[in-house]
């Protein structure tokens, strides 16, 4: 190769990296970008097996009702709705004129086509659907849903999970086209779909909602790992990047475009006791053990320690946000060593005693260090904790359930602003999760379960919280912050407490 | 040559047997799908329907079985997540991790292959030295490390390229980049010490004591003869791209088999992470074995052997 030959590639390389960057296009304001931290499932409801996946379906359906920002149920595809006085007959008056994408009508017929294909045994929510006995259409813009008794929950339910679908369509394609290129009632009608790195949507301009949705263009990217989606938003690639650490949204202090959002997660840590299986003779039996359990861990140092602050002490089951919560009434165990060991002795413990505690080995954000701490801290009240660390697969199986412990460290969270899947699914017999069986707090779950009106189902909560503060089936460990940072300019993003998040009328500032 | 090639593939079905043993056995050691493929809240009924949908209520022997026969028809199943076939859900992704694989490979031979001659050529000087730095440094650093720095410095700092994904030309430099460094700097060492190597030999000497120019000499004489070890590492580096290239496409959100494979073994999607096991070995053993074919062709000594 001659001198001249290599300066003139040379001189080509180099050009072509200037002109490089212009090669991919700037995003537009009127295009909205979100990370999604996984390729969601499916964007069919009943399938959406995670936050992230349904977070995106969302976009492209509604429901007949919707919770607003304040928790409140409000009209979305039905304009109006009575309840019988049992509790468990619906009549839903339908919107009119409401189309999907693809030109069929909304109505009844739309309603029943969702519960059916809904509770499909192999869907992962057949749960929610399954939650009716009956949907009947009165007449085309009527419908009466029955369930098998009353269920405080039912129209929330409906709200987060029955997305409604086009029945002509789903019986023309199948349910299985029908994920692929789903067509709903939604602000956002589906454009396309690449495996594993983007969801294109456009704004659906029949949108029965006037005004909304407030951007044109709405493109999903799957950016699994937290700092690329960091970066992704410092260069200004996307508009919103979820999950990120305390760590990570540090590095944002001072940058004019990007804004840090921060609000504290519906989930509970805690470490479950055992009363069945491996909790039976075990010294846990005793409540005054497992109060004073919680008396002596030392979860505000844990919390400063493993989380620098940025998490927040449980004060039990029902937390901030939660129906039925009261700062006043509700407060953490505090730590008190001493309080621990007085009635570690009043049980006939005055030495402690050895307990193992299964943890799942990086299950969860900085869980290890939790672990280890906890058994350090309950070390000080003479409680000798061997912590049995197991990998993730192992630890959330039925059959491993079964063995662990007789403490073993997990959390649960909990959606639409109430306590009650937390309870139902750690607290209720026969749950493959339970491990701790009590009449006295199964009725009372199954009492606030049929408890229609909300008042009435939040003195219930106040009472189930105090139950479980003077028998406490669990030590209350902590609830996470989540963090995300979001374009500057952005307008209208208000992320809940589980996570979920509503792109409707989230647009870009003049 | 008929019987090293009959000798060769032989040896490749039977490792592709063990491959498909192995991986059935032991993707099902790490847990219960049922319990992680439901929410929390399923009760046992539906549990148990799930089970018998996905054909996980059967004895192990009857799974392994259907496994087996599935395989040699070409069907490895459908995905327990997405509920497709995985052989249309690898294909979707395929094309994209070759993609990465071969403009990882790419960039590792354009560097390390001259850089590694001129150093062998010419011991001590600063080409040299830069040879042995760039091969230290492709050995050391951790490519995944390597990706955020370059996302940090040419995305964020200097805007040149997309942070992440796979949006034409630009976004492919820096994920292969990272991802070819690795072997880059195995390829610009095992280059340079097997020119040093050659140039011992008897016939470089007769090359040059008749009084050829260095140029033929490095071209005619000591290319040819470097060539065997360069290209079975690049046999191996191959494979290694492929199956290495989960944390590079997990850091750059590259929408390939390895962010799928990582996706399917944190959703427990077991036929999934199944086929794209499967699908790698198969790919490997084939390379591996491509690369000796070559080999026997570029090197007529080991054919007779």
């Amino acid at each position: 190769m001659t001198h001249r030959t290599l300066r003139t590639l040379l001189a080509a390389v180099l050009a072509a990296l200037i002109a490089l960057p212009a090669a991919f296009a700037q995003e537009s304001e009127d295009e909205l970008v979100v990370a999604l931290s996984s390729d969601p499932t499916s964007l069919f409801m009943p399938r959406t097996s995670d936050r992230t996946a349904s977070n995106a379906a969302w976009s492209l359906f509604d429901s007949l009702v919707w919770i607003d920002d304040a928790g409140e149920i409000v009209p979305a595809l039905a304009t109006d709705w009575t309840v019988s006085d049992d509790g468990t007959e619906y009549v839903f008056e339908l919107r009119q004129d409401v189309v999907f994408h693809n030109g069929e009508p909304f109505d009844a017929a739309s309603v029943i086509a969702t519960w059916e294909t809904g509770k499909d045994d192999s869907n992962d929510y057949a749960d929610s659907y399954a939650a009716a006995d009956l949907v009947e259409a009165i007449d085309d813009h009527t419908v009466r849903i029955t369930t098998p008794e009353p269920n405080a929950t039912f129209l929330t339910l409906m709200a987060n999970d029955w997305a409604m679908v086009p029945p002509e369509y789903i019986a023309e394609v199948g349910l299985d086209a029908f994920a692929q290129d789903p067509v709903g009632t939604g602000p956002f009608r589906f454009v396309s779909r690449t495996a594993g790195d983007r969801i294109v949507m456009e704004a659906n301009p029949d949108y029965w909602d006037e005004g909304l949705p407030k951007v044109d263009r709405l493109v999903y990217r799957v950016i699994p790992d937290a700092s690329t989606r960091l970066a992704a938003i410092r260069t200004g690639d996307i508009d919103i990047a979820n999950r990120l650490t305390a760590d990570q949204v540090s590095v944002l202090e001072g940058e004019e475009d990007v804004e840090v959002i921060s609000y504290l997660n519906d989930r509970v840590y805690y470490v479950a006791f055992k009363n069945i299986g491996a909790g039976v003779g075990t010294p846990l039996e005793d409540a005054r053990v497992r109060q004073a359990l919680n008396y002596g861990l030392d979860r505000f140092g844990i919390n400063q320690a493993i989380f620098s602050g940025q998490a927040n002490a449980a004060p039990g089951f029902i937390v901030e946000g939660n129906l039925g919560y009261d700062a006043d009434l509700m407060e953490p165990f505090p730590y008190d060593p001493e309080r621990a060991r007085e009635l570690l002795a009043e049980a006939g413990y005055p030495d402690g005693f050895e307990i193992s505690m299964g943890c799942p080995a990086d299950g969860y954000i900085n869980i290890n260090e939790v672990c280890q701490a906890i058994a350090s801290s309950l070390g000080g009240i003479g409680v000798d904790v061997e912590v049995d660390f197991q990998t993730t697969n192992a630890y959330w199986s039925e059959a491993q359930y079964a063995v662990t412990g007789p403490m073993y460290v997990d959390s649960w969270s909990s959606e639409f602003g109430e306590a009650l899947p937390r309870l139902d699914g750690a607290l209720t017999p026969g749950n493959y999760y339970t491990t701790w069986e009590d009449e006295k707090f199964a009725s009372l779950i199954e009492e606030i379960e049929s408890e229609v009106d909300r008042e009435a189902r939040a003195a219930l909560y106040v009472e189930m919280h105090e139950l479980m503060r003077e028998d406490p089936p669990f030590i209350y460990l902590y609830q996470p912050v989540i963090f995300e940072a979001v374009d500057a300019d952005l307008v209208g993003y208000q992320p809940r407490a589980a996570e979920e998040y509503f792109l409707r009328s989230v647009g870009f500032a003049d | 040559m008929l019987r090293f090639l009959v000798r060769r593939t032989g040896e490749s079905l039977l490792l592709i047997l063990g491959v498909l043993v192995l991986v059935f056995f032991m993707v099902r050691l790490t847990g219960d799908p049922v319990g992680l493929m439901l929410p929390k809240e399923a009760p046992p009924e539906q549990r148990a329907a799930f089970a018998a949908a996905m054909g996980l209520d059967r004895p192990l022997p009857v799974q392994f079985a259907e496994y087996m026969t599935g395989v040699f028809r070409g069907d490895l199943g459908d995905s327990l997540r997405q509920r497709r076939p995985t052989i249309e859900i690898i294909g979707e992704r395929l094309p994209a991790t070759l993609e990465l694989a071969l403009a990882a490979l790419a960039f590792a031979m354009i560097v390390a292959v001259p850089l590694g001659l001129a150093g062998g050529m010419r011991p001590g000087s600063g080409l040299d030295l830069a040879a042995r730095g760039v091969g230290l440094a492709g050995q050391t650093i951790p490519n995944f490390w390597l990706g955020m720095l370059l996302i940090v410095f040419f995305s964020v700092q200097l805007g040149w390229f997309p942070s992440f994904g796979r949006d034409g030309p630009a976004s492919l430099v820096l994920p292969a980049v990272a991802l070819g460094f690795a072997g880059m700097g195995q390829l610009v060492r095992l280059t340079r010490s097997a020119v040093l190597e050659v140039r011992k030999s008897d016939y470089i000497r007769t090359a040059r004591a008749k009084g050829i120019r260095e140029r033929v000499v490095s071209l005619r004489h000591v290319l040819p003869n470097v060539a065997i070890p360069i290209v079975s590492v690049i046999g191996i580096q191959f494979t290694y791209l492929l199956g290495g290239s989960v944390y590079i496409e997990v850091v750059f959100a590259w929408p390939g088999l390895g962010t799928l494979l990582e996706t399917a073994i944190r959703d427990t999607d077991f036929p999934l992470v199944q086929s794209i096991t499967i699908f790698l070995s198969l790919f490997a053993i084939s390379i591996h074995l491509a690369t000796d074919l070559v080999y026997g062709l570029i090197d007529p000594r080991l054919r007779l052997s």
